[in-house]
């Protein structure tokens, strides 16, 4: 029986599992579950999943739902799937382990209520919050310094000094991609400091092709019809947020 | 494999790891680091944790590694003679219980983590109490605490995920609610009392436990005093 995987291609963490099994050959059912129409909230979604999230997988009788269980899951259960997603050495395991954990109170907790609160809400019937969104830009432009200055040590391309891209850099990076759907200005301001950040971000895009983009094209369209929505407003669109001072990855 | 735990008491996530290296007999050097003197802030603890904070550990001074549940892991596969059910080899049951891990962070912690701290600990901390931030919490935890009466903790088996014996998830999460301890009694029981099979869970989790769930908790009740006395001096 097929693996079937509960996704939205807008949530972040579901962004991740996708791409990760595409990647590694993993057979899947793509069951769309849509959150702008609050299919999360179903009777029949939550027998998937009480918690009433996405994602989640069923692979035969056995359900399991949040992102980083799932990859940990994948990675171990998959015959085929090469040891640097998510290493059987214990130490580097362990050290994928503290970012993944850092990621929920850190990363995860800045950039996903700033997206929410100063563009997304509308879409799901809820209003902006610019003060929720100050504030979590606050946690995130600390957690993108700690990446910075931290969890990108060493050699390699990817935390932990890592030469090859693990599960963390999968969800890390599928999380700070959200921010593209905020204006350029914005989203300049926020990521440009952190040169690293940008390199990874493009190293780990490069190493998940064609599936990162494809499993990422949902997110540029609506952030095309976020813009529409602001120039049909007729708001102040200033010339900066024109010019992108970081090039969006359409 | 030489043992340092870098940790203070107080701090829930310090107490899980504490206790379950005394269960499992894994011999270690407890370095605390006193937060309410400000100890995790210094030059030298953030050599070993960049993020200043505790839990930390260092193992043959050379391997350093922080967040709680990343140790617990690490722990429980790295040290011989752990027993299975602390994180079991399979699959199935590995990653039901990775699932409680992960949802403990925005949940659970968050909510009982943050109405500790806002509404008590804080001017500790010389920081005043956030009534707001407080109430915000409290709906997080209440909502975390009916999640894991309706959801967690099922018909058989007395541990969460209808386990026999406990995971480290058990010893995580009822180490953030003992924490609740340090709250008004009537508040505690309020937050509580509606849930009867997570008040047996937190019962049966810390009786396995004993002595060491008792002894680690020392600190915790000793706060408890201090702050009841506090509010008479006012």
């Amino acid at each position: 029986m097929k693996l079937k995987l509960y996704a939205d291609r807008m949530s972040q963490p579901s962004r991740a599992v996708l791409i990760f099994c595409r990647v590694n050959g993993i057979d899947f059912e793509e069951v769309k579950v849509d959150i702008s129409k609050r299919q999360q909230l179903t009777p029949e979604f939550a027998e998937i999943n009480p918690m009433k999230k996405v994602p989640a997988i069923v692979d035969g009788r056995f359900k399991l739902f949040e992102s980083h269980a799932i990859l940990q899951y994948l990675a171990s259960a998959f015959p085929g799937v090469a040891d640097h997603w998510y290493p059987a050495d214990l130490f580097k395991r362990a050290k994928i382990n503290s970012v993944l954990d850092w990621h929920h109170s850190n990363l995860r907790r800045g950039a996903a209520p700033l997206v929410l609160n100063k563009a997304l809400a509308p879409a799901l019937g809820l209003p902006l919050n610019p003060k929720a969104a100050a504030e979590a830009e606050i946690i995130l432009s600390a957690s993108l310094a700690k990446i910075e200055s931290f969890w990108l040590k060493g050699n390699g391309r990817f935390l932990l000094g890592s030469l090859q891209p693990s599960i963390a850099d999968l969800s890390l990076v599928c999380e700070i991609m959200q921010l593209e759907v905020l204006d350029d200005e914005v989203r300049a301001r926020i990521l440009g400091p952190h040169k690293k950040v940008i390199k990874w971000i493009d190293d780990t895009r490069n190493a998940t092709q064609p599936h990162f983009d494809e499993m990422h094209a949902i997110l540029f369209k609506a952030k095309e019809k976020l813009l529409k929505m602001h120039s049909d407003a007729g708001s102040d669109q200033t010339e900066s947020s024109r010019k992108p001072a970081l090039p969006s990855k359409i | 494999m030489k043992l340092k735990l870098f940790v203070h008491r107080l701090s829930q996530p310090s107490r899980a790891v504490l206790i379950f290296c005394k269960l499992n007999k894994i011999e270690f050097e407890e370095v605390q680091i006193d937060l309410s003197k400000g100890e995790h802030l210094s030059p030298e603890f953030k050599e070993i944790n960049p993020m200043q904070k505790v839990p930390a550990m260092e193992v043959d001074e050379g391997f350093k590694l922080f967040e709680s549940h990343a140790i617990l892991r690490f722990l429980a596969c790295a040290s011989p003679g752990v027993a299975d059910h602390w994180y079991p080899a399979d699959l199935f049951k590995r990653a039901e219980i990775n699932s409680v891990l992960d949802w403990h962070h925005a949940n659970l912690r968050h909510g009982s983590a943050g109405l500790v701290f806002h509404s008590k600990l804080a001017p500790l901390f010389g920081l005043p109490s956030d009534v707001q931030a407080a109430a915000d919490c409290e709906k997080v935890l209440s909502a975390s605490l009916a999640k894991i009466e309706s959801f967690w903790l099922k018909e058989e088996g007395q541990f969460l995920l209808g386990n026999s014996k406990p995971s480290i998830a058990d010893l995580s999460l009822v180490c953030e609610t003992m924490q609740l301890e340090a709250l008004d009694e009537k508040v505690r029981q309020r937050l509580l009392d509606p849930h009867e099979k997570v008040r047996k869970w937190m019962d049966d989790t810390r009786n396995a436990m004993q002595p060491y769930f008792g002894e680690i908790h020392g600190v915790l009740f000793q706060l408890k005093d201090k702050l009841k006395e506090m509010e008479s001096d006012e």
